[in-house]
């Protein structure tokens, strides 16, 4: 299939506006600017497309209860914090197709009444920032944002707004308090951000891949982008790939392509032929999945049936010389590290969690640690404030419950056997 | 106190936000490439510009993992070791980086050449090990590819 | 009507409130800890995760909207391990040091734990260790002890308005700092140790010092330092007050403090304290020469003393005249012992001559706008000013004068409501008020300029026509107001804009324009305004009982009930109560006495809680006139600069001990209850004694017969009662009559002519600062660590063109006197003035002052008053 999303990635120029308009860009707005945006929120539902960021939100909904607040001005956020460990799918967006993010939002804009948008992107994309705000010059320049789009009286605005290091940001709540100057702790919901967004205005948060496939819905209809990948939630994803893969990196394929498939198709398999250990589908706080439960679609709706999710479709693959105790350890250091700090069971949990399982990693393990582990994840499961806690517990739990062995061998040989 | 120049930038980028409390993080970029990192200066010179009160700033900006808190190296290495890098030995190079530069992590190089900060993911995963060096993206990470670039940073 | 069931019980609710609050209203309790009920929601400790039948996750009661038909369970067994569960986690890293904490037994942390049973000592690893931080001489901190419910940070943010610490780092690394990391550069208001659930945020005065079981006493008064007359609970052991707390659900202050109140009290048990009456044995020298009063008194008994001053007045009485003795009551006493006082000089001494420090602006200034709105015009609902759309603030700094208030006004730009000032106060600058800062004395151009456009704006109603054929003479153009007070035409139109298109306004007015250059015409185009925006006013006090005072008829021409003596009608009601003939002639205020005293026919004074040789404007020359009088009395609880120039020095109780009622700004009668036992007489029974010795009959065995008195006699008072008071039904108009129909013409004098702040001259003023409030609170260890001694505060670029450095030691000198202090300089000060306070023993601004009297408010005009500053100290 031709991409689309990383279309003409490969051509050094590609974040320019005539490299974009060369090959077909910007043919999307002026053909949604026919439309009414109630129209264009109509296709965006049959479409049936769902949010890429990592909850698979369906993109309409979110639209239309924006659109039926009445308060004004309303605001389109695109989430490019992608902090999730293992993932670097908008990273090529952002860098090499920096106008498909701007088309897009346009179009969303006009479609939800926005007139003003903010990119919030993760400070450790100092490239991007600098792409982006080039890009964004130029389409002020072609009269694609400002005052009078292309002469058509429509008005949007777009701001690129840094980080500064905090993956909680990628939060919507969190990303708004951060948008607004506040430190990045999420919100209490209700209110939710179509109401009382940022700066307490009906707001609109998308991924960038999510607002990055509506110049192709306008492009070839709702009904036709429904047709790609699953039926339940279709159109077109990027999985990046990380870990012990032959060719790992960002792969543009229709949602619901087997775990199976793009390890061992698209990636060539497990590198230096070795054996595969463990698959983390989604990011590293998604549940990891052991060798035997990998044949499954890779899309919103398949994978929790499977005992995962999809996450941001950031699949780390290891082999089996990964100490997954290890693996674990490091996740629930971030996490630790990552916790806002605003409730009690993350802010104390995460910490808790890593100690012990530093303790078992070095060899300092005793019994019952396992028991420990199981408990004090499960006091955090479910009482958390956001889901970056309740992530954390559900780490540790999956480890375990998948790679058990490998906890009870470190606490008996009071070592780690992986060098 | 800010150079006239920042407080410019600054009122340029204020004028992007309805609030003037929103362009917080960005003053907070600007006051710690002028002073070098987030210090009590800083903080009140960036509080006088915005009207943030100076104790909401710094609590702010101490949140965030990106500001510094004490003077940095000319150069500041940001090595991650995230599950991606770390799997593939990022915290080989760490040791490395110790052993061969006498760089540790949070720690700053006696020449004041090098800073050395662990990330976490920096979005590099698929070339992993990885690293930014100031605003430069290095991947495939081997320990003398590290040798090599850093020889271009004095 | 939403109907919800909390464990099996139905719950009617009218208006939206969260399960926790439907809980509450029901009686059922539900665990919080970073729940505050006047804090903003937050929802992070989750203890009060309570099950919601239908939904799947486990909801917090404090944040969930209860909804109609929903089924809550509040204590399964699933709940309680949950709770469980959070309490471990939140002990991990405590230090569990209760044995040591002053918290203990006040802890909520350590209630619950308690009621869910301790944690299993599953943790194993190294506790987080977070030494505790004794850097600061008020405030201790304990981090270790945090449970980061971030209660301080949402008051110090939220209600008080002060944004002065907050959350540093994140996630375990959390912990709550001032910005210095340190010491606290803040109002020290102490309302976040008040809602600090844990051990966390404590006040270092009486650390270690007790626990809270031990407390054998609390009683429930009012705050002894401004006019807004806040609730104090005051807890007392072994007859020292251990601590001062709020109450929520107060009337007034609803559970905030500000610094004076909740540190301010240790000047009532200071060793400095008089015990003994004093009487004179060697002549007098100054005031300042306090080391070596010791030699100039020999102590005495009650009785020798007080028949001696019955006798030395009765002599001066009997040779001079009534017209040669003169009292000054006190803004500090309660009503009870002011009624006492004005009666002993009118019955005893029969003299109008009486008089108080609220002669410095509030008296006058309140007569003032009496006379053009009614009686009862200032008489305005303190916590009303949060309602309003908009706070128009001139004259001074609330938050400082009477910080409560200032609460307000930030609650006010909270609630959206616009704060516009005449100047710059720092208290609040982040309400990011609409300003207009005039050079300094031409305030009145600007007001001129907004009456003006106001008045073409919104043209006049004919309510007023007394107050509305003087408006009509003022016109000045948007010209002179640029020109004059160089202020920019924007600035004034966007000011005017908000100004007259609110439709709820308040007007706030502080001492700087009662005391200004023209003092009568700055009131009259302050009620021009208040007329036209249809506003109501707010007159700053910064005593406690000064308006007290007033209302028991503590000033030369008013009668208990603000009655003018020179009414028969008042004169014959009280002649038959007291059973004594009253002058008929109106009385000395406090700066006739002076000069009365100076040129000879003044020879006694009777000066009962106040200290003219020190609060008054050229206080040197007051000194010099109080120690040449021939016959001088001073009642008070420390020997003050005027008590060293005494003849007789009369120790009395102090607010903390003894009963009374204090009358507040807002008019609200509220009783001040004796919390603390000692040895002595209150103010009114050493008068009364004195009376007595005298022969006249001041039977009075306790201040409730007093009060019956002043409720029978005063018509403002009528049948009023304690119990009433006691209900909250002591607030103006009361169950009497206010004053009507006695209104005068306005008269008023404007400006004489004066310096502009723009000639590049130094002119001295006054600061009045947060932490000190006269002679008191030199007494409060507390408030002295945190502002320790004068200071005079200027200007950057008054520094930098003296090459000044903060710190520096100067000479302030006036034609009036010069003083050495240290430097600060300070960026809400202009360059056209150098700021100092009344407020250091020997250091006060007032002994620089010269002063003259505006002939309508009587109140001293303190300005004009050029300065020099030098840099170092003479050389000796
Ligand atoms: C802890 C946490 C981290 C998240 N990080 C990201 C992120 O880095 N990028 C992102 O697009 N969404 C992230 N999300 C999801 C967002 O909250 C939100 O669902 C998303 O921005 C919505 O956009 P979408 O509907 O287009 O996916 C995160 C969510 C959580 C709970
Ligand atoms: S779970 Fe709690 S502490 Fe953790 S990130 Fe979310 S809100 Fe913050
Ligand atoms: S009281 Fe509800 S979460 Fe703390």
């Amino acid at each position: 299939m031709e991409k689309v999303l990383l279309k003409n990635i490969d051509n050094p120029n590609s974040a320019d506006i005539n490299e974009y308009k060369r090959v077909g860009g910007y043919r999307s707005l002026p053909k949604a600017f026919e439309d009414k945006p109630q129209e264009i929120t109509e296709m965006v539902k049959k479409s049936g497309l769902r949010g890429r960021g990592g909850a698979g939100f369906p993109v309409a909904m979110k639209w239309l209860f924006a659109c039926a607040d009445t308060k004004f001005p309303k605001y389109l956020l695109c989430n490019a914090d992608e902090g999730e460990p293992g993932t670097f799918k908008d990273r090529p967006i952002l860098e090499k197709n920096p106008h498909l993010l701007i088309e897009g939002m346009v179009i969303s804009g006009y479609a939800i009444g926005a007139q003003y948008g903010y990119i919030y992107l993760r400070g450790e994309y100092p490239g991007a920032y600098h792409i982006l705000n080039r890009a964004i010059a130029q389409a002020y320049e072609n009269n694609l944002l400002g005052d009078n789009i292309l002469g058509k009286g429509i008005k949007f605005h777009l701001v690129v707004h840094r980080g500064a290091g905090a993956y909680i940001c990628g939060e919507e709540t969190a990303l708004i308090e951060s948008l607004e100057g506040n430190k990045g702790q999420p919100r209490m919901r209700p209110p939710f951000p179509v109401n009382v967004g940022v700066f307490a205005k009906p707001t609109v948060v998308n991924n960038v891949e999510t607002l990055s496939n509506i110049p192709l819905i306008i492009e070839i209809g709702g009904e036709e982008y429904s047709k790609i990948g699953s039926p339940d939630c279709p159109g077109l994803k990027l999985y990046c790939v990380s870990g012990y893969v032959e060719k790992p990196g960002v792969y543009e394929l229709p949602m619901g392509t087997i775990l199976r498939d793009i390890i061992y198709k698209h990636c060539g398999g497990i590198k230096d032929g070795k054996n595969l250990k463990a698959v983390i589908p989604g990011g590293i706080t998604t549940p990891v999945l052991p060798p035997d439960k990998i044949d499954c679609p890779m899309d919103f709706v398949n994978m929790p049936k499977h005992g995962s999710m999809l996450g941001s479709g950031a699949v780390i693959v290891m082999d089996e010389t990964v100490c997954l105790v290890r693996v674990c350890h490091r996740t629930l250091k971030f996490l630790e590290h990552e916790s806002c700090g605003k409730c009690t069971p993350c802010r104390e949990g995460t910490g808790w969690l890593r100690s012990i399982l530093e303790r078992i990693e070095n060899g300092a393990g005793v019994e019952g640690d396992i028991e420990l582990l199981l408990s004090v994840s499960g006091n955090m499961l479910g009482k958390t404030f956001c889901p970056l806690g309740d992530g954390a517990a559900s780490v540790v739990q999956n480890y375990i419950k998948h790679f058990r062995n490998e906890f009870e061998e470190h606490i008996k040989n009071g070592e780690c056997k992986y060098e | 106190m800010l150079s006239e120049a920042a407080i410019k930038e600054l009122n340029e980028i204020r004028q992007k936000y309805p609030d003037a409390s929103a362009a917080l993080l960005p003053a907070l970029y600007i006051a710690q490439r002028e002073f070098g990192y987030l210090g009590a200066d800083a903080y009140e010179a960036v509080s006088n510009a915005l009207g943030v009160p100076k104790a909401i700033a710094r609590g702010v900006g101490t949140f965030y993992a990106m500001y510094k808190h004490k003077p940095m190296g000319r150069h500041v290495v940001q090595l991650c070791t995230n599950v991606s890098c770390m799997i593939l030995g990022a915290e080989k190079l760490s040791d490395f980086l110790k052993n061969k530069y006498g760089l540790e992590p949070g720690g700053t190089t006696p020449d004041k050449r090098f800073s050395l900060v662990i990330m976490e993911c920096i979005g590099a995963c698929g070339t992993a090990p990885a690293m930014l060096l100031n605003d430069d993206f290095y991947e495939n990470l081997t320990e003398k590819y590290i040798e090599e670039i850093l020889e271009k940073y004095k | 009507m939403i109907t919800i069931t909390i464990n099996n019980k139905e719950i009617k609710l009218e208006k939206p409130v969260t399960v926790l609050e439907a809980a509450r209203s029901a009686g059922i309790k539900i665990p919080t800890l970073c729940w505050h009920e006047q804090l903003e929601k937050y929802g992070g400790c989750r203890l009060c995760l309570v099950e919601i039948a239908k939904v799947p996750r486990l909801q917090t009661a404090c944040t969930l909207m209860a909804a109609d038909g929903m089924v809550v369970r509040t204590e399964t067994e699933q709940i309680a391990n949950v709770r469980r569960g959070i309490l471990e986690f939140l002990l991990i890293n405590h230090p569990l040091d209760c044995p040591y904490c002053d918290k203990a037994g006040e802890c909520e942390l350590q209630d619950l734990v308690e009621k869910y049973g301790p944690a299993k000592g599953r943790y194993k690893e190294k506790k987080r260790k977070v030494p505790e931080s004794l850097e600061d001489p008020v405030i201790v901190r304990n981090m270790g002890r945090c449970i980061m419910c971030t209660r301080c940070v949402r008051m110090c943010r939220g209600l008080q308005g002060a944004a002065a610490i907050d959350v540093i780092s994140r996630g375990g690394h959390s912990h709550i700092e001032p910005f210095s990391g340190g010491k606290y550069d803040c109002e020290y208001c102490g309302n976040c140790i008040s809602v600090c659930p844990v051990g966390a945020t404590m006040s270092r005065l009486h650390r270690h010092g007790y626990r809270p079981w031990q407390m054998v006493n609390e009683t429930e008064t009012i705050c002894p330092y401004c006019g807004v007359g806040c609730t104090l609970i005051v807890q007392v052991r072994d007859d020292m007050i251990k601590r001062v707390v709020p109450r929520i659900g107060s009337v007034v202050n609803n559970g905030l403090l500000c610094t004076r109140g909740r540190f301010g009290y240790e000047f009532v048990g200071s060793k400095e304290r008089l015990t003994k009456p004093l009487i004179r044995i060697a002549p007098k020298l100054s005031a300042d020469s306090y080391q070596l009063t010791a030699n100039l008194f020999r102590e005495a008994t009650w009785e020798e003393a007080i028949s001696l001053v019955a006798k030395k007045l009765s002599e001066i009485k009997e040779k001079y005249g009534n017209s040669a003795i003169a009292g000054i009551a006190s803004p500090r006493c309660t009503n009870e012992d002011n009624y006492i006082f004005q009666k002993f000089m009118r019955v005893a001494l029969g003299t109008n001559n009486i008089d108080s420090a609220a002669r410095t602006g509030f008296a006058g200034a309140q007569n003032f706008i009496e006379n053009i709105f009614g009686q009862g015009a200032t008489a305005n609902i303190i916590p009303g000013l949060s309602n309003s759309d908009l706070v128009f603030v001139a004259g001074g700094d609330p938050t400082t004068v009477n910080p409560i208030l200032g609460l307000q006004i930030r609650a006010c730009s909270r609630n959206g409501g616009n704060i516009l000032t005449i100047g710059n106060f720092k208290g609040i600058e982040y309400c990011s008020p609409q300003k207009l800062a005039p050079v300094l004395y031409t305030e009145d151009v600007l007001l001129e300029g907004i009456v003006t456009a106001l008045k073409n704006k919104k043209g006049l109603s004919g309510a007023n026509p007394k107050l509305e054929a003087k408006i009509k003479d003022i016109s000045t153009s948007i010209e002179d107001v640029k020109n004059i007070c160089k202020i920019k035409e924007k600035d004034f139109n966007e000011f005017l804009n908000i100004l007259s298109e609110s439709t709820n306004p308040s007007i706030v007015i502080g001492k700087e324009t009662t005391q200004s250059n023209g003092a009568s015409y700055h009131l009259l185009l302050l009620s021009a305004i208040n007329y036209l925006i249809n506003g109501r006013i707010y007159l700053l006090s910064d005593r406690a009982n000064e308006q007290g005072l007033l209302d028991m008829g503590c000033a030369p021409d008013i009668l208990p009930g603000y009655r003018p003596v020179s009414y028969m009608e008042f004169r014959r009601r009280y002649e038959s109560i007291w059973k004594s003939e009253i002058p008929e002639k109106q009385g000395l205020t406090i700066f006739e006495m002076i000069d009365t005293a100076r040129n000879g026919s003044l020879k006694a004074m009777y000066v009962m809680g106040e200290n003219p040789a020190y609060n008054l404007p050229d206080s040197k020359s007051a000194e010099s006139v109080l120690k040449n009088i021939e016959f001088l009395v001073v009642q008070d609880i420390f020997l003050t600069e005027t008590g060293r120039l005494a003849d007789v020095v009369l120790p009395a109780l102090s607010w903390a001990e003894k009963d009374g009622t204090f009358t507040n700004m807002e008019r609200r009668i509220q009783r001040v209850r004796k919390a603390v036992n000692r040895e002595g007489m209150e103010d009114w029974r050493i008068i009364s004694e004195i009376a007595k010795n005298m022969g006249e009959k001041f039977n009075y065995s306790n201040v409730e017969d007093i009060f019956n008195e002043i409720c029978k006699a005063s018509p403002l008072h009528k049948n009023l009662t304690y119990e009433d008071i006691e209900k909250g039904e002591g607030i103006y108009p009361y169950k009497g009559e206010p004053l009507r129909d006695v209104m005068e013409e306005i008269r008023f004098q404007f400006p004489g002519s004066r310096s502009q702040g723009s000639d590049g001259k130094l002119y001295l003023r006054v600061e009045r600062p947060l932490f000190h409030s006269g002679t008191l609170s030199r007494k409060s260890s507390a408030l002295m660590k945190i502002y320790p001694h004068a200071v005079a505060r200027i200007n950057d670029k008054t520094a930098n063109m003296l090459a000044l450095q903060n710190g520096e030691m100067v000479r302030v000198s006036s034609k009036k006197g010069s003083m050495e202090l240290p430097v600060i300089i300070d960026d809400m000060v202009d360059s056209s003035y150098v700021m100092l306070t009344n407020n250091f023993e020997g250091k006060g601004a007032f002994s620089l002052l010269a002063y003259q009297i505006d002939p309508v408010t009587k109140a001293p005009i303190i300005a004009d008053m050029e300065v020099s500053i030098i840099k170092g100290r003479l050389k000796k």
